[in-house]
Order: C-alpha cells, then structure tokens, then sequence
C-alpha cells in the first residue's frame, strides 16, 4: 500500500513536471537551430542531431533595417506599461478593497459583497465584449495606439483582480488590528497606513503577482489598440510569425518573455516560503 | 485616569428595525477613579459590547458616555485616550517588541526619552526587557498577549484600561502572577482598571467591584462579597460560587418562613406583601452545616454522595423532591445517610420572580 502510493505520487510528479517543462525544452532546443534541423525531421539532442546556432537569439536585438526583429523596444513598452498599470491598479485596488472590507456601504439593495462582486464581475465576462467600448472610448480621447490609453485599459482589466483579492486578504487581518491602532491614538489614516498596510504585504504582493501576470501575458488588448506606434511584446513576437515562421527567434522571443514572470514567481515563493504569510493574530 | 459615567446606555446592532434587538439593555452605572472593577457574564451576554461602547469602537443607540462628567460620546475612540486589551493578542506584526510598546505613546507625540522610560518601566513589569529588539511576531502567543497588555499599561494618563478576557492565552501560573502585577499597578498608578471574564474566580480575586451581566442586562453590581452572600437574582445566586447556590422552589407559609418539603424554614426576610404565595429560597451550600445543637430550620436529608475536594467536602443530598449541597470542613465525619442540616435563617435569600425581596 506504503509503496504503491509513493510510486503513484512519484509517477505523476513525473508525468507533471514532463508536461509542465517539455515545451520550455522545446522552445529552448528550437531556439538554438537553424532552418535544416527544424524543417528537416525530427531533431532533439544538440551537437548530436543538430549543430546548435545563436542565429535565433541574435535577430532579436538586431535593428529591422539589419534584417534583424529588435524586441527591445517592446519588451520595455511591455514592461512599462505593465509596470504601471499593475501600481496603479494596487493603490486604488487596495484603498477600495479596505473600504470594503471595514465598511458598511448600502445603496438601496446594493450591499458591500455586491459592490465587490461587481469589480470581479468585470472579469467573468469575456473580454472580447469590451473590445469595442474600449477602441470607442479610446478614440473618444485621443489615447489609441499609446502607452497611455494601453495603461488605462489594463488598469480596468487588473484592479478587479487587485480588489479580489485584497477583500479577501482584508477580511482575514483582524478587526481587532486597525481596533486597537484607534486605541492606541491613531486615526483612521494612519490606522490604515502605519499598522494595517504593514501587515499586508503578503497580499499586496500576491494581488502584485497576479496583476504583473495578467498585464504582461496579455495579447488581445494590446492587439486591437495599438497600430504602428507603440507595440506590446506579445503583439510583436506574434507579429514574427510571417510566410516562413522562423521558428528558432519565435522560440527565443517566447523564452525572453516568460523570463520575467519566472523570476517574480522564484522571488514570490521565496518570501511565501518564508512563512510570512500568517496573519497577525494568534 | 478618570471617573466613567455611563448614563441609560443602551445597544443594538439592528436599530432601525421595527423590532429592535437590544444586546445591551438601557442601564447606568458609574466607574470610580482607580478602582478595579470586573464584567461577569456567560458568553454573548453584552459585555464585550458595554467595553467597545466606553472604548468609543461602538457608539450607543442611546445614552450618553461621561469621562470625569465631561460627555465623550460623540467622541472618536482615538481621541478618549482610553486603552483596551482584546482576548487575542494583537500585535504590530512588522515591528520589534519596542516599537509595539512604544507605539500608544509615538501616536500621542510623547519625548523620546519618555517614551524610553515608560516602555522600559513597562518591560520590566511584564518580563519582556529581554525581547525588547527582537520582531513582535517571533514572541509567543502568551508573551504576544504581554504586549497588548503592555501596550495598555504604557500610557499613565489613560481614563481607563479595558481588558477583555485579555488572560485567556496565558497559561495558569503566569495568569495568578499578571493578576497580582495589574493589581499592583492598579494600585501604584491609580488607573481604573475594567476586566471583562467570564470566570467568576477571576473576577472576584481580581476586582473589588463586580458587574454580573446575563443577556443584555446588568443584573447585579457590588463587591464579591456582596455578590456571594446577597445574590440580587437567582441567575446571580447560579452564577456565581462553585457549587451554584442551592435554590427551592416553595410557598411561603407565614410572615417570615417558608415551607420546604414539610419542613418550616425561618428567614429574616418579610413575607407579607407577596404577590403570589410562590418563592425561592435559596442559600449557599457554604452556609448549610451539620446540625449540632440549633433546634430549629433543620432538614432531614439522604446523603446521596460525599465528595472529597481537597481543601472541603461537598456533600449531595436529597430533601425530599430536591437536591441539597452543603460545603463541610475535611474533618467533619458524615454519620449516616440520614443526616440533620441546619440552614441558617440569616442566610436566607427569598426570591419572588426569580428577583430577591
């Protein structure tokens, strides 16, 4: 009994760790290749099968003129507009998640767990629907194909997810926290600032997590509202895709781009690890 | 420091309804200066409500909170300059043992070098000097709970230290020693010191007034004596002493006795003006003795059961229909089964409607 379930848990660690990593392998192999061994069969092992190049990984920070795809300039478009949106979107996030959480706010039949089900609401429906309000209301203000109008929509698309999840957060950190900082000769503010705030880094950085994820990983939006001026590192590396796909910079491009997100989540499950995560009560 | 008046103080959390529910009912009462006063009640009987309400957490649907006679309760509860422990530990996770203590203080822009002071005094009464600059969160649940308490005690000038069930997480030898330390500060500072319990022993060795509370209501406010000897209601007589006061239900036969199971029992209280002939007679087990020589209000009982409790022995019996208790010495020798008790008529609480005539 003792032995089979230690070879069924090893046996699907196994069988999860080959789904979850064989398509980063993939990617890593194709992105040393060149057009012979991805074109010419099925190739695995370098040196042996193939004769790895850094032709993939070299194009990426070639200008277009050199005939080159030059990733840079969207990689830090991406990030920057990640970046921000994702603060932005935790600041008020956090002040409506606490307001929510502390509380009582009633408009005729609206309640509180309404309201807060009304920002998670907005990312139930799919968010092709808000396609066109969003390139309407753009235009309205002059922001389409910006950084700017690109920031105000993910800021839409992120604070649900920022105000989820601090609800929830909030609602774990006892009353009797922000209770005893009134006691204590705090007011309200500094309540929230000095003593509750500090106390709920852990979920600031969880909401911090997600929202960088959900910002950076998204294509769709960043697909429809921008044009020629600015582009997002999704858009652009799709964009690689042409007549002849030169499968060896996509997979490069595609590796670059989960490379921040890899270092978020080491950095995040080091701290959770750490056990930071228990609340301040008990 | 200050004296607390709560004057017809009434709470409930659903206040516009048709229907109120009231988990406070309207009462007052005052709170002297410097004395040390206890809230006994069973759970979910209105005193964690009472506290927030003079905390300035809760505002009352009625009545009006007076800090030495001037009206605090329109007044935020970080301006009453109050403090209150809760039954948790709460601590400020993200700061050393210091900085928590410190904190009361910080907010009220108190001198550093009297801030130093106070936190130091207050570490070394509660045993905390040697944690003072390692991180709060590392501490232990009880010495978390030093803490809070320190955090309560830091401020001389408080109107009031609340605490609410603040010992519930300490285990029992540092929970005697922290009694006699509150007691001591009690004394020292003159801060009025209001502790919310449940444990009758722990409010009577720690409060010279006790408060008990039994749904929403005060029902009975003086010192522990009072309280064991006159119970003002037979919830009191019930709550309070280990066993609960031995109650009977009976009719009063003339001016001053009542009858228990054939048996005239004499009391010292007047009779006459009944309502109803319909009483309870209810006297402490301590107060019911063998009888050695009286020769009147004795009772032939059944000894069911002697239990021996160490320092006394309680003996179970029945009288008739009901059960009877009575506390002996160690050394008193229980004959027989059948056994003659004398219930001492000045010890005598009669009760009409379950409240004391």
């Amino acid at each position: 009994m003792n032995k089979l379930y230690i070879f069924l848990k090893y046996f699907f660690i196994v069988v999860w760790t080959v789904f979850v990593v064989a398509p980063f392998l993939w990617a890593l192999t194709t992105s040393f290749k060149d057009f012979q061994s991805v074109n010419g069969g099925v190739t695995y092992i370098p040196w042996v099968d193939f004769e790895p190049n850094l032709e993939g990984w070299k194009v990426l920070i070639k200008s277009p003129a050199k005939g080159g795809v030059d990733i840079i300039e969207p990689y830090f478009n991406s990030m920057f507009v990640t970046c921000t949106a994702s603060l932005i979107s935790i600041i008020l996030g956090t002040l409506s998640a606490y307001a929510l959480s502390r509380y009582t706010f009633k408009a005729g039949f609206v309640k509180n767990n309404d309201i807060t089900f009304f920002f998670i609401s907005q990312r139930i429906m799919p968010p092709i629907v808000l396609s066109i309000p969003f390139f309407l209301f753009l235009s309205s203000i002059n922001l389409l194909d910006s950084l700017t109008g690109l920031i105000v929509v993910y800021i839409v698309l992120l604070m649900p997810i920022a105000v989820w999840i601090m609800v929830d957060f909030f609602n774990k950190v006892p009353r009797e926290i922000d209770e005893t900082a009134l006691i204590d000769g705090c007011n309200p503010y500094q309540a929230f600032l000095k003593v509750v705030l500090p106390n709920s880094i852990p979920g600031l950085i969880v909401a911090g997590m997600f929202c960088i994820i959900f910002g950076w990983i998204d294509f769709f939006f960043a697909f429809i509202l921008t044009f020629t001026e600015v582009q997002l590192l999704p858009v652009k590396i799709v964009a690689l895709n042409s007549s002849v796909t030169p499968w060896w910079s996509l997979s490069a491009s595609a590796l670059v781009s989960v490379a921040p997100l890899i270092i978020v989540a080491f950095i995040v499950e080091r701290y959770l690890s750490k056990g930071n995560l228990s609340g301040a009560i008990k | 420091m200050a004296k607390i008046d709560l004057s017809n103080v009434s709470h409930s959390y659903n206040p516009n309804d048709p229907n109120p529910v009231f988990a406070l009912n309207p009462f007052s009462m005052t709170w002297e200066n410097g004395n040390r006063y206890a809230i006994l009640g069973p759970s979910g009987c209105g005193k964690t409500t009472m506290l927030n309400i003079v905390s300035g957490l809760v505002r009352p649907s009625a009545g009006r909170i007076l800090f030495d006679d001037k009206d605090v309760t329109d007044l935020k509860t970080e301006d009453r300059n109050i403090a209150q422990v809760f039954q948790f530990p709460v601590i400020y996770n993200t700061m050393t043992v210091y900085e928590n203590l410190a904190f009361p203080l910080k907010c009220r822009d108190f001198s550093k070098s009297k801030i130093d002071e106070r936190v130091n005094s207050v570490a070394e009464t509660l045993n905390l000097k040697s944690f003072l600059n390692s991180p709060a969160r590392k501490l232990t649940a009880d010495q978390k709970q030093l803490i809070s308490l320190g955090r309560g005690l830091v401020r001389e000038d408080v109107a009031a230290v609340l605490m609410d069930e603040p010992l519930t997480v300490i285990d029992p030898d540092l929970k005697f020693r922290l009694r006699r330390n509150l007691k001591e500060i009690n004394e020292q500072y003159k801060t009025t010191l209001v502790y919310v319990t449940h444990d009758q022993n722990e409010a009577m060795t720690f409060a010279d007034n006790i408060i008990v509370m039994s749904e929403g209501e005060v029902v009975q406010t003086g010192s522990p004596k009072e309280l064991f000897e006159r119970p003002n209601t037979t919830f009191v007589g019930y709550f309070i002493g280990s066993p609960a006061m031995n109650l009977f239900e009976s009719e009063a036969s003339s001016n001053d006795s009542v009858k228990i199971n054939n048996t005239l029992i004499k009391t010292h209280t007047n009779l006459s003006n009944l309502k109803t002939k319909k009483i309870k007679l209810g006297i402490r087990s301590e107060f019911i003795k063998i009888a050695q020589n009286q020769n009147e209000n004795l009772v032939d009982v059944n000894v069911e059961k002697v239990e021996d409790l160490g320092n006394y022995k309680l003996i179970t019996a029945k009288l008739g229909d009901f059960t009877i208790k009575s506390k002996v010495t160690r050394e008193t020798e229980i004959p027989s089964s059948k056994v003659k008790l004398h219930i001492p008529a000045d010890r005598c609480c009669v009760y009409e409607d379950n409240k004391l005539i």
